[in-house]
C-alpha cells in the first residue's frame, strides 16, 4: 500500500522538478524514489494485510513480485543517462510516467478486487502507450504507439466485459469471494462464470503478449525506443503474470479442469510461434520481441500446471528473465547508438560483429544474458526453466514438457547467433565506449544472473 | 406482456439497429449520429435498471461531450476520398469465423443461464441516485476512486508530452 502512495506522490514531485533549470537532479532523484518505494515494500514482509475494504492484499508473494518490478525499473532508469546529454530533452515527463506506471504494476500485483486489477492495467497500459510513442520524430515509434493503443484498448474492453460477466455470475468483485462462490457451487457453476474466465484471460494474455494475441508485439517492441522496450518487456510481463497467477490460483482454482486445456493449447501455440518466428529475424530488437513471446509461453507452462511449486517458479523465472532482458537491451542501446548506419541506429545482429574484441566487458555481459535466456546451466535462466518444467512434471503433463524442451533447443539457435557475431565475426575497429555508471548496472545484472545460476536456493522458502 | 417489457424490447431493438448502422454506414457522419442514438438508448436501459445518475452522466459525457469531439475530428479530416479496401478476403473470412463463434457461444451461454428473478419487494428507487452512489464511492470504493485520478493524470501528462513541440534529436 505504501509504495503505491509514495510512487504516486513522487511522480508528481518529478513533474514539478521538470521546472528546474538543471536536469542533473532528475535521474538520481528517480533512482532514490524507486529505492524508497522498494524499502517501504519490505515493511509488510512476513505478514498478510488487507487494505481498504478488500481492495489490496499484500503477502510475501506480492512483495517479491513488487521487488522484481521495482528492481527492473531501477535498472532501466539507471540506463537512461542519455536523456541528460540531449540538450533540449525534457526527461521529467518520462521519469514521471515510469513512476506512475509502476503504481499500476503494483496494483496488478497486489489487487484483491477486480476493479483494482482493471484500474492498474489501465494505468500501466496508458503510460506504456505514451512511452511507446515518445520518439516523436520517428514514424516507427508513432506506428508502435498507435498500434499498441488501438489493440490495447480493445483488449481492455474484452477484459472489462469478462469482469462484468464474473460479477453477474458471482455477485462480487473480490477475488476470494469468487473463490468461495466456486467452492459452494462446485457442481452447478453458472455458465456466465466460464464466459467471464475466458474473456478475462483473453484480456490478460494480450497484455503479456501470448499467442494468438501477440500480433502487436514485434511492431511495438521494434518501434518503441529501446529503453522503454526494456521496461515494457520486463515490468509489464512480470505484473501481468503476477495478476494472472493471483486470479487463477485463488479465484478459479476450483474450476481448474475447465480452463487448463485452453491454457495448455495457448501455451504450446505461444512457444511455437515465439521460438520459430524468432529464427527468421535479422533485427536483434525484433528477435527480442519474439523471444519475449516465447518466454511468455514458458511462464504460461507454470500456470497451466498450477500447483504448490508454481509461485516459486514464476518468481524465479520472472527475475531471471528480467535481469537477462535488461542487460541485453542495455548492451543493445550502447552498441546501436555508436554504430549507426545510413538508417540511423543499427539494431541488427551485424551491429554486434566483433564486439567481444573491442569491448570484452560488453561482450561478456551480452553473452551471459543470451545464455541465461537460452537456459544454459550456470545461469539463472537455466534454473528458471528447470523449476517451470518441474511444475509440469509434478502435475503429470509430460507432453507439454517434451514440447517445451524441444522449443528451447530452437531458442538456443537464435540466441547463439548473437554470441557468434560477437566472438567470431570481424567488425568495425572503433571501440565502443560505456559510461561508468552504465557499466556498473550491467555488471550488477550479470553478477546477479550468475549468482542465481550458481546458488538457485537463495530464493527458496521465501514464498 | 407488461408495459415495462414492451419498453425494454422496443428500446433493445432500436439499440441494436443503431449499433449495426454505426458499423455499416458508409458516411462517417451517419456513423457518428447512429452512435449518438445508441448512447441515448443505452441511457434508457440504465433507467430501466434503476441507475438514473449513470443514465444522466452517460448522456452528458458520451452523447454530449465525446460525440461533439468525434464530429469535430471527422469534419477536420478529409474523409471524402474512397480508400482502397485494405483487408484481404482471408482476413474477412477469419474475422467472420471468429466473431461468429464468439456470438454463438454467448448466445448459448445466455440461453442456458438461469438468472435470479428480480425481487420486487426490496426495490428502492433511490439506489441509483447520486447520494447512494457517493456513499459507495467514498466508503467501499475509496481506493480505486482515488487511484483513478492517477490514471487521469497519466493520460493528461501523456497527452501534453505527445502534443508539445520539441526541437532537437533524442537518444533513447
Amino acid at each position: 500500500m505504501l509504495p503505491i502512495i509514495l510512487l504516486s506522490v513522487f511522480g508528481i514531485v518529478l513533474l514539478f522538478m521538470g521546472f528546474l533549470k538543471s536536469k542533473v537532479l532528475l535521474l538520481p532523484a528517480t533512482l532514490v524514489f524507486i529505492l524508497a518505494a522498494l524499502a517501504t515494500t519490505f515493511m509488510d514482509w512476513g505478514k498478510t494485510y488487507l487494505y481498504f475494504q478488500n481492495m489490496l492484499l499484500t503477502n510475501n508473494l506480492a512483495i517479491l513480485f513488487t521487488t522484481i518490478v521495482l528492481l527492473s525499473a531501477f535498472m532501466v532508469v539507471a540506463l537512461s543517462n542519455s536523456f541528460i546529454e540531449d540538450e533540449q530533452a525534457q526527461p521529467a515527463e518520462y521519469y514521471a510516467l515510469l513512476l506512475f506506471s509502476l503504481v499500476g504494476a503494483i496494483m496488478m500485483i497486489s489487487f484483491e478486487n477486480l476493479i483494482m486489477l482493471f484500474v492498474g492495467v489501465e494505468i500501466l497500459s496508458v503510460a506504456m502507450y505514451v512511452l511507446a510513442g515518445s520518439d516523436k520524430h520517428s514514424p516507427r515509434s508513432n506506428e508502435a504507439a498507435l498500434k499498441y493503443f488501438l489493440m490495447g484498448a480493445f483488449a481492455t474492453g474484452i477484459m472489462l466485459f469478462g469482469i462484468a460477466l464474473l460479477y453477474g455470475a458471482t455477485g462480487t468483485f473480490v477475488v476470494s469471494g469468487i473463490k468461495s462462490y466456486v467452492y459452494t457451487n462446485a457442481y452447478g457453476v453458472s455458465l456466465l462464470l466460464y464466459m467471464g474466465i475466458i474473456l478475462l484471460l483473453i484480456g490478460m494474455l494480450f497484455k503479456v503478449s501470448a499467442a494468438p494475441f501477440h500480433f502487436w508485439t514485434p511492431d511495438v517492441y521494434d518501434g518503441t525506443p529501446g529503453l522503454f522496450t526494456a521496461f515494457m518487456s520486463t515490468v509489464v510481463k512480470t505484473a501481468g503474470f503476477a495478476a494472472l497467477f493471483r486470479v487463477l490460483s485463488v479465484s478459479f482454482v476450483g474450476v481448474y479442469s475447465f480452463w487448463w486445456g485452453t491454457l495448455a493449447a495457448l501455451t504450446c501455440l505461444t512457444l511455437l510461434i515465439g521460438n520459430v518466428t524468432a529464427v527468421y529475424q535479422t533485427s536483434f530488437k525484433r528477435m527480442m520481441a519474439y523471444s519475449s513471446i516465447s518466454h511468455a509461453g514458458y511462464l504460461l507452462i507454470g500456470l497451466t500446471a498450477l500447483g504448490t511449486q508454481t509461485k516459486q517458479a514464476l518468481v524465479f523465472y520472472s527475475l531471471a528473465y528480467s535481469l537477462a532482458t535488461i542487460s541485453a537491451f542495455g548492451v543493445l542501446l550502447v552498441v546501436s547508438r555508436q554504430r549507426q548506419d545510413t538508417n540511423g541506429v543499427n539494431e541488427n545482429f551485424d551491429a554486434f560483429n566483433g564486439l567481444a574484441r573491442q569491448n570484452p566487458l560488453l561482450g561478456f555481459v551480452m553473452a551471459v544474458s543470451m545464455l541465461s535466456l537460452a537456459g544454459i546451466p550456470l545461469t539463472a535462466g537455466f534454473w528458471g526453466k528447470f523449476m517451470i518444467f518441474t511444475t509440469a512434471a509434478d502435475k503429470g503433463i509430460y507432453w507439454i514438457l517434451v514440447f517445451a524442451v524441444l522449443m528451447s533447443t530452437v531458442g538456443i539457435y537464435y540466441y547463439f547467433r548473437v554470441i557468434i557475431a560477437m566472438y567470431f565475426r570481424e567488425g568495425a575497429a572503433e571501440p565502443v565506449k560505456v559510461a561508468p555508471f552504465y557499466r556498473y548496472v550491467l555488471i550488477a545484472a550479470t553478477i546477479l544472473t550468475l549468482v542465481l545460476g550458481l546458488a538457485p536456493g537463495l530464493l527458496e522458502g521465501l514464498v | 406482456m407488461k408495459p415495462i417489457e414492451i419498453v425494454f424490447y422496443v428500446l433493445t431493438g432500436i439499440t441494436l439497429l443503431s449499433a449495426i448502422t454505426v458499423v455499416t454506414a458508409r458516411n462517417p457522419i451517419h456513423s457518428v449520429l447512429a452512435l449518438i442514438a445508441t448512447f441515448f438508448c443505452l441511457s434508457g436501459h440504465y433507467i430501466l435498471m434503476n441507475a438514473q445518475f449513470l443514465a444522466a452522466v452517460n448522456i452528458i459525457v458520451y452523447a454530449g461531450a465525446i460525440m461533439v469531439l468525434f464530429l469535430f475530428t471527422i469534419m477536420f479530416l478529409n474523409l471524402r476520398r474512397e480508400d482502397e479496401e485494405s483487408k484481404t478476403n482471408l482476413t474477412k473470412m477469419a474475422a467472420v469465423v471468429v466473431g461468429g463463434i464468439l456470438m454463438v457461444t454467448m448466445l448459448l451461454v445466455f440461453r442456458a443461464v438461469q438468472l435470479p428473478a428480480v425481487n420486487e419487494g426490496n426495490f428502492d428507487a433511490r439506489t441509483g441516485l447520486v447520494e447512494q452512489l457517493g456513499i459507495m464511492l467514498y466508503s467501499d470504493y475509496l481506493l480505486p476512486f482515488e487511484l483513478a485520478s492517477v490514471l487521469l493524470l497519466v493520460a493528461m501528462v501523456g497527452a501534453v508530452m505527445l502534443g508539445k513541440r520539441e526541437a532537437g534529436d533524442r537518444h533513447f
